[in-house]
């Protein structure tokens, strides 16, 4: 009897996995590739500074208020859920450091990397996606304009530069929030919280927060960029552009706090 | 001396699309690729403007810009008619910078009046018609005074009377240019208006070659399948 090994579920399961390795290869290169053609077009820097006031005005406008929200709300949940406690145990004195450090090393940047993603990655992929499968990729490439250096360098550069901005307002923002739901919920006076919270801050601190939403704005809008870029087959493919670049936006970020995380704090 | 081509070979992912393709247009002439869907026709325009790359062949163009008309026109959405038209004077490494605005609203204004469309500059797309539409995008191409001029399905989508507006400017255009030109077209009223040669595509080879006339006479059983859209015949469309 003679077993037809491609008919096996071992073997179906075996070629799955390999097509998704392949096409996160591929993805991964893309994404390489694209950042690479980004950083030799800064050379000649084609882009105008209008189009990149225009992006990061988009940018800012667009993702401070959600970004505020969810940063401020986490602060909020954060103060009330170990304010009352750390009250309680003598330690109230220093709820105002650990909202502090939690806010600047990493509440701060992944919220608003998360508020980024959903608000402008998402729109970048769709719309970089929309004008690749409606040909509109292809007429710059006919007029002899190099679409990377047209239309992704001055988005990049817009969304590397907005994110540490976006950033700073969210913190202090939450740190404020902090400062409000230590008040309601526990009497923590605002004196004790704010004495407290520069005991927590350190220059590194900041510096390294600077350093990551840098790193995040240009990750994620590189990675929106070139999967928007990546789509194919009409309306659909949109939607499978732009759930991809939030999906591998989302990863990364989270793969690079680790990253940062394990160099500069361990 | 347009465009020739010469055993143009294209395939993706093993399936052979075209197969030794090979014919010529000359300045000032309007050839006509005919073919079902999924023939290749876009497949060969695409290789002509350097969209995508040959598996292997010729492709000889005269110097100069070539220019190319999408399907649904593919016009900027986030920039105006005026934007869309000197897009290339505008943004183009060699060309940015050497014209004043005074300078771009005269050629704009030229190229729009060619397309029989003027003072629409600050229109968005997205307040045009789709034959409107259609016109802008023939303006946007031949801002750079192309040698070449391809035409992907321009009358697809749009009403009998629009097609036939379109077909008018695409004859206008290559008088006024003398440029060498492409339409790949379903319609038989666009290769009546506009065509002074037909060939037609199944299969990665050129199964018909010859004049308008020749193809309404319908003396091979592709020409006499294709004219009659007959779905008995030599070429089966598979799927
Ligand atoms: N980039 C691509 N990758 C893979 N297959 C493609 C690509 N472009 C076109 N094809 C395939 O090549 C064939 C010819 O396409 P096309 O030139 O668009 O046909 P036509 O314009 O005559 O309808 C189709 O079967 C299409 O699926
Ligand atoms: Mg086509």
């Amino acid at each position: 009897m003679k077993i037809y090994y491609k008919a096996t579920y071992t073997y179906k399961l075996y070629r799955m996995f390999i097509q998704e390795l392949e096409s996160f290869v591929t993805t991964l290169g893309n994404i390489a590739l694209l950042g690479l053609e980004f950083l030799k077009g800064l050379r000649h820097f084609p882009t105008t500074f209008k189009s990149i006031m225009y992006q990061a005005s988009r940018f800012g406008v667009s993702s401070l208020p959600i970004t505020l929200s969810i940063v401020g709300m986490t602060s909020i949940i954060i103060a009330m859920q170990v304010a009352g406690e750390m009250v309680k145990q003598g330690a109230g004195n220093y709820v105002g450091m650990l909202v502090a450090i939690l806010m600047v090393r990493e509440e701060g940047v992944i919220m608003a990397g998360f508020a980024i993603i959903s608000m402008i990655g998402s729109s970048l992929a769709s719309e970089i996606a929309t004008m690749k499968v409606t040909e509109q990729i292809d007429a710059i490439r006919v007029l002899k304009v190099n679409p990377v250096h047209y239309l992704f360098t001055p988005r990049i550069i817009a969304g590397t530069l907005m994110m540490p901005l976006v950033v700073i307002v969210a913190s202090v923002f939450g740190i404020l929030g902090g400062a409000v739901a230590s008040n309601l919920v526990s009497g923590l006076t605002y004196k004790a919280y704010f004495d407290s919270v520069w005991f927590g801050l350190y220059m590194k601190d900041l510096n390294v927060c600077l350093l990551k939403s840098l790193t995040f704005g240009f990750v994620i809008s590189l990675i929106s960029c070139s999967c928007g870029m990546e789509a194919k087959d009409g309306a659909k493919g949109v939607g499978v552009a732009t759930t991809k670049a939030v999906v591998w936006s989302f990863v990364s970020i989270v793969v690079l706090d680790l990253l940062f995380a394990a160099m500069f704090f361990y | 001396m347009g465009i020739e081509v010469k055993n143009l070979v294209k395939s993706f992912d093993k399936k052979v699309i075209l197969e030794d393709l090979s014919f010529k247009v000359d300045d000032g002439k309007i050839l006509s690729i005919i073919g079902f869907s999924g023939s290749g026709k876009s497949t060969v325009l695409k290789l002509i403007s350097g969209l995508i790359e040959k598996d292997s062949g010729e492709i000889i163009t005269s110097g100069g810009d070539i220019a190319m008309v999408f399907q649904y026109s593919a016009l900027f959405d986030s920039l105006n008619v005026f934007d869309n038209i000197s897009f290339a004077l505008q943004e183009r490494k060699d060309l940015r910078g050497k014209y004043t605005r005074k300078e771009l609203e005269r050629i704009v204004a030229e190229k729009l009046d060619l397309v029989g469309l003027s003072g629409i500059e600050d229109k968005y797309p997205s307040e045009l018609s789709g034959g409107m539409q259609k016109r802008v995008s023939f303006a946007r191409a031949i801002v750079t005074e192309p040698k070449i001029i391809l035409y992907d399905e321009p009358t697809a989508g749009l009403d009998p009377i629009s097609s036939t507006l379109i077909e008018d400017y695409i004859v206008r255009l290559k008088n006024e240019t003398n440029a060498a030109s492409i339409v790949v077209t379903h319609q038989m009223s666009t290769i009546r208006r506009t065509a002074d040669s037909v060939l037609m595509l199944y299969n990665g080879h050129a199964v018909f070659e010859g004049t308008p006339e020749e193809l309404m006479e319908q003396r091979t059983p592709y020409t006499k399948q294709f004219v009659t859209a007959s779905i008995e015949g030599p070429m089966n469309m598979k799927g």
